[in-house]
C-alpha cells in the first residue's frame, strides 16, 4: 500500500517537474509581453496557480478534518495534516511573489488590498492548525483540536473574504473566469493553463509523498508499542492491533 | 428542550457566582480597559488626530484584547481538581457545557464593554451619536461572535503546552470580519449617522456571530473528548 503510494508520488513528481520546466520555458521565451504592466506581469503565471493550488489544499484539509472527526480514520488526519504542509508552502509562495510584483506594479511591496490580505490570513489560520498540534502533548487530542482548527477556519473563510473585499479592493479583476469568456491572449491562457498543471502535478506528488511518510511513521509507532509491550512480557503482541488502526 | 435550556442556565449560574465571588476575570479585564485607556491618552498626540475619529478602532481593539485575556482563563478552575472531568461525566450534553460558557463569557464581557465606552467616553470626551440601541446592536452581535470563538478555542488552548499565548494565533485571523464592520458601525454611529447606514455590517456581524456559535456548538464536544 505505502510502497504503491510512493510510487504514484514519484510519478506525478516527474511529471510535475517535466511541467514546471516547460511552464518556465513558456514564462521567459514564449509567451506575448502584456502590454499594459510589461515584463512584471509573467510572474501572474506562477503566482495565480499557486493561489489556487494553495485553496485546493485548504479545501482537503477542511474536508479531511470533518469526515476524520467523524469516522476517526487516522488516514484522514494524515492526509488533513499533508495537505495543510502542501497549503502553507504555496500560501508562502503567493505572498513572495505577490509583493514582488506589486513592488512594480503598484509601486508599493504590501497593500491591504483584499486578497493579499485574505492569503497572509489564510497562512495564519493554518500555521495556528500546526501550533496546536505540535504542542498538545496528548497526540489523538492534538489531532482533534487541529481538526477543529481546520474546519472553524474554513468555515469563517468565507466571511472573510467578504469582508476584506468589502474593506478595499485594488486586485486586477479576474482575467479568466468570467462570464463573457477569458479575455486573455491564447498564448497567456495556455501558459498559464501550463502553470495550473505543473502547479497541481507538484502538489499532489508532495501529498502523496508527506502522507507515505506519515503512514509509515505510523506504523513505526505501532511496532515500537508492540515491541515494547513484548519486551515487559506482558505477553505476545497481538496481531489484531494492526488491523484495528484507531491509534490507541 | 426545557431541560437543555434549564441545564444551561445551572451551568451559567455556576460559573456567575464563582465570577461573583472571586471577581479575578472582571476585576482584570476592567483594570485592563481603564489602564489602557491611560496609555492610549499617552501614545496619541491629541492636537494632530482628534480621539473622537478613531474612537471606534481603539473600543474595538480594547475589547478585542481585553476579552481575549479574560476568555483566556474560561477553562482555569475546570482544568484544575479534575472539575473538568466532573462536568463531562454528569448527564449534561457537551454542546449545553459550551453554550453555558459561551453565555457567562458574554455577560462577563458584555459587563466590561459598558465600562469600556463608560471610561473611553470619559476620558477623551466622546460623543456617542444619536441612536443608542443601533449602537448596543452592534456591541451585542459583535460581541457574540468574538466570545462563540474565543470560547472555543480557549478551550483548545488550555489543553495545549502553550497556553494562553496560542490564543491570540488562533483568533486574531478569524476576527478580522468582526473588526472590519464592528468598527465601521461604529465609527458611521459615532459620526452621527441613523442607523439605516449601519445595517449591512449588521447583517454580516449576525452571519459572522452565528457561523462561529454553530461551529462552535458543533466542534465542542471533540476538544473535550479524552
Amino acid at each position: 500500500m505505502s510502497s504503491r503510494t510512493r510510487l504514484l508520488a514519484l510519478a506525478l513528481g516527474v511529471l510535475g517537474v517535466l511541467a514546471m520546466l516547460v511552464l518556465h520555458w513558456q514564462v521567459f521565451f514564449w509567451v506575448p509581453t502584456e502590454a499594459s504592466m510589461g515584463i512584471v506581469q509573467r510572474i501572474f503565471y506562477i503566482h495565480l496557480p499557486a493561489a489556487l493550488v494553495a485553496y485546493l489544499a485548504f479545501g482537503i484539509v477542511a474536508l479531511c478534518s470533518a469526515v476524520y472527526l467523524w469516522l476517526g480514520e487516522e488516514k484522514l488526519d494524515m492526509a488533513a495534516r499533508a495537505a495543510a504542509e502542501g497549503g502553507i508552502l504555496f500560501t508562502a509562495i503567493v505572498l513572495i511573489t505577490g509583493p514582488l510584483w506589486g513592488k512594480i506594479a503598484w509601486n508599493t511591496w504590501w497593500t491591504w488590498e483584499p486578497r493579499l490580505t485574505f492569503t497572509l490570513l489564510l497562512f495564519f489560520i493554518y500555521l495556528g492548525y500546526f501550533l496546536v498540534r505540535s504542542s498538545t502533548e496528548n497526540a489523538q487530542q492534538g489531532k482533534r483540536f487541529a481538526a477543529v482548527v481546520g474546519i472553524i477556519g474554513a468555515l469563517n473563510i468565507p466571511v472573510i473574504h467578504l469582508s476584506v473585499v468589502w474593506f478595499r479592493s485594488l486586485h486586477p479583476e479576474p482575467v479568466v473566469l468570467k462570464a463573457e469568456g477569458p479575455t486573455l491572449h491564447p498564448d497567456m491562457l495556455t501558459t498559464l493553463l501550463t502553470g495550473m498543471l505543473a502547479f497541481t502535478l507538484v502538489f499532489l506528488s508532495l501529498f502523496l509523498f508527506r502522507y507515505a511518510v506519515a503512514q509509515l511513521e505510523y506504523h513505526r509507532a505501532l511496532a515500537r508499542r508492540d515491541a515494547d509491550r513484548a519486551f515487559e512480557g506482558s505477553g505476545p503482541s497481538r496481531p489484531r492491533d494492526h488491523a484495528t488502526g484507531g491509534g490507541r | 428542550m426545557r431541560l437543555y435550556l434549564s441545564q444551561i442556565g445551572a451551568l451559567v449560574r455556576k460559573d456567575l457566582l464563582i465570577e461573583a465571588r472571586l471577581r479575578e476575570r472582571v476585576v482584570a479585564m476592567g483594570a485592563f480597559a481603564v489602564l489602557i485607556g491611560i496609555l492610549f491618552n499617552f501614545a496619541l498626540d491629541r492636537t494632530a488626530v482628534r480621539p473622537q475619529e478613531i474612537a471606534a478602532g481603539l473600543i474595538w481593539l480594547t475589547i478585542v484584547f481585553g476579552g481575549l485575556m479574560g476568555m483566556g482563563r474560561t477553562f482555569q478552575m475546570e482544568r484544575e481538581d479534575g472539575a473538568l472531568e466532573g462536568l463531562l461525566l454528569s448527564p449534561v450534553p457537551r454542546d449545553a457545557l459550551y453554550l453555558s460558557k459561551v453565555v457567562a463569557n458574554f455577560v462577563l464581557l458584555s459587563a466590561v464593554v459598558l465600562l469600556i465606552f463608560g471610561i473611553f467616553g470619559l476620558f477623551f470626551s466622546l460623543d456617542f451619536g444619536r441612536s443608542p440601541l443601533a449602537l448596543v446592536a452592534v456591541i451585542l452581535l459583535g460581541v457574540l461572535g468574538f466570545v462563540a470563538l474565543g470560547t472555543l478555542f480557549s478551550a483548545i488552548s488550555a489543553g495545549t503546552g502553550m497556553g494562553e499565548s496560542l490564543l491570540p494565533i488562533l483568533v486574531f485571523p478569524l476576527l478580522v470580519p468582526m473588526v472590519i464592520y464592528g468598527v465601521t458601525a461604529t465609527a458611521a454611529l459615532f459620526a452621527g449617522l441613523p442607523p439605516a447606514e449601519v445595517s449591512g455590517s449588521l447583517r454580516m456581524l449576525g452571519a459572522f456571530a452565528l457561523i462561529s456559535l454553530a461551529g462552535g456548538t458543533t466542534l465542542f464536544r471533540f476538544i473535550v473528548e479524552e
